[in-house]
């Protein structure tokens, strides 16, 4: 491998929410603009840009990376990168492989969504269709959230995981997510009422999913060579270990439903290319669209055995400041669900983190972070991993 | 749902049919040109058990405007006596009454409506036997 190193040195995110008044690409170009500001540098030295968005590029919206490129006057080479609702930290993967590999020196990310546009909810739940398996789940008459709804019943049968477990989830994202600036949904809410909410696919209840909305989110990922080059650049954040791993598409071809395996597999490589083990990790970014989300991905991350991640979370072991903080940033569920921002943000919360710029929700001492974002039921799994600055100084 | 994919994907969805692989033994759902396993392409079309158990279901309010006309309705994973794993609705029946492991069979019913004008989709689905 290539011993090529590479950093994050600027980052920029809008709000989260449901943004009416904003089209696509301003959104996406406004996130890319305070990135480079938040760098201080010169535009001119971005050599390329990656996106990723689940709906850009579909009958429903434009090419929105060549539009906020057009916005930023960014005369760059721009990919999309898809990888479904995992698409915003697939192609951060892109993105760092090009500038491990030496080719690339300078490169901004974009995560970005538009889903509000879509008033009617079928239209959505067609697009996140197309995050599993679309002609022998979707089309039989599956939906993402049934599915998830068999994988916590599985969860449920072969660990003992209650529902009280799995409503400890959002309650405390919630509460992280009072204190996040960017959040869609900077209220706590009670444990009382995620249980007593009506059941929308057993045993999954109505305030149980992460919900979709707008936002953008972009990072600048620099090489060595370019910071020996650029000395007045601060750098904010090493990428350490980056993966990508994919399982069968659909549940029905799959031989558990109570582990993603596409997450050890991409976590196993992430930790060997930084040399850790799960550890060493103090704070940790996870795909909780679901409540069953965050149990499986802190179980196959290896912070907790397997079956122990809802008995963890009840018994506060995933707060803020606890054996390893999940979710500060109120995670999918209160900070919105942008699909193909979610992986920018999560990235973008971790490098907050690591400079001590998290305010409120603010975690001591952090060697490692980690971000995980999820496509569809786990299809494909990204693990990426950072570390901060001072071995480096 | 468009005429020409309704069109090529009927006789799998009316069906319910899977492929049996000649060099590996695999029985494979749904149909492809070579066995998912081995790769090979002698492979053999062949209809999947017609019976088979539950292992999971939930209830499904909120989908594709083709399929709205049926919803609520109950979706299911379910292992057919062959040992394959398909997706399917569970008909004719109430949540209430279904526990996991309950046995079902295949059955032929309507999937998806495309409006007042539009073609029909057709597809298999289960019920408790």
């Amino acid at each position: 491998m290539s011993n090529n190193e590479t950093f994050i040195v600027g980052y920029g995110i809008t709000k989260f929410g449901e943004q009416y008044s904003t089209n696509p690409s301003s959104s996406a170009s406004t996130a890319i603009t305070s990135a480079i500001h938040n760098a201080k540098i010169s535009k001119d030295l971005i050599q390329g840009l990656y996106f990723g968005s689940l709906l850009s590029n579909t009958n429903l919206q434009p090419f929105v990376g060549a539009e906020a490129a057009r916005e930023c006057n960014l005369n760059v080479p721009i990919s999309k990168v898809d990888a479904g609702n995992a698409s915003g930290a697939a192609a951060f993967h892109q993105a760092f492989m090009a500038v491990k590999s030496g080719l690339l020196d300078c490169i901004v990310v974009l995560g970005t969504e538009k889903t509000s546009d879509y008033v009617n909810s079928s239209k959505i739940e067609q697009i996140l269709g197309g995050t599993i398996d679309y002609l022998w789940e979707f089309e039989q008459g599956a939906t993402l959230t049934s599915l998830y709804a068999w994988m916590t019943q599985a969860h449920m049968n072969e660990h003992n995981t209650t529902l009280e477990q799995l409503a400890s989830v959002p309650v405390k994202n919630h509460r992280n997510g009072v204190n996040n600036p960017i959040a869609q949904y900077r209220r706590e809410i009670s444990l009382e009422r995620f249980l007593k909410a009506k059941r929308i696919s057993d045993p999954i209840g109505r305030f149980d999913p992460a919900t979709h909305c707008d936002g953008s989110a972009a990072v600048i990922i620099v090489s060595d060579k370019f910071v020996k080059q650029h000395s007045e650049v601060e750098q904010k954040a090493k990428i350490v270990g980056s993966a990508q791993a994919s399982d069968k598409l659909a549940l029905h071809h799959r031989t558990t439903l109570s582990s993603l395996m596409a997450t050890k597999v991409a976590s196993k490589n992430a930790y060997s290319m930084a040399k850790i083990a799960p550890e060493d990790i103090s704070i940790a970014e996870v795909h909780d669209s679901y409540p069953i989300g965050e149990i499986l991905a802190i179980e196959d991350l290896g912070f907790f055995p397997k079956g122990e991640g809802g008995k963890a979370t009840i018994e506060g072991k995933t707060q803020i400041n606890s054996d390893i903080s999940v979710n500060t940033s109120g995670g999918l569920k209160a900070r919105g669900d942008p699909f193909g921002a979610t992986g920018i943000a999560q990235i973008i919360e971790i490098v907050q983190q690591i400079n001590g710029e998290a305010d409120k929700r603010q975690v001591d001492d952090i060697k490692f972070g980690l971000a995980q974002n999820v496509m569809g039921t786990g299809a494909s799994s990204l693990v990426n991993i950072f570390s901060n600055m001072e071995d480096d100084k | 749902m468009e005429p020409p994919k309704i069109w090529r994907e009927r006789r799998g969805r009316y069906l319910g049919l899977g492929i049996l692989c000649h060099d590996c033994k695999t029985k494979s759902f749904p149909v492809t040109n070579y066995c998912p396993e081995c790769s090979s392409e002698k492979v053999e079309e062949i209809k999947l058990a017609q019976t088979g158990k539950i292992l999971h279901f939930t209830k499904v309010s909120q989908t594709a405007d083709e399929m709205m006309f049926n919803a609520p309705y109950i979706i299911g994973l379910i292992e057919l006596n062959d040992g394959i794993r398909v997706t399917g609705q569970i008909t004719d029946t109430k949540s209430e009454d279904l526990k996991d492991g309950m046995n079902v069979k295949m059955v032929f019913r309507v999937l998806s409506k495309n409006g007042e004008e539009g073609l029909i989709g057709y597809g298999f689905k289960f019920v408790p036997s």
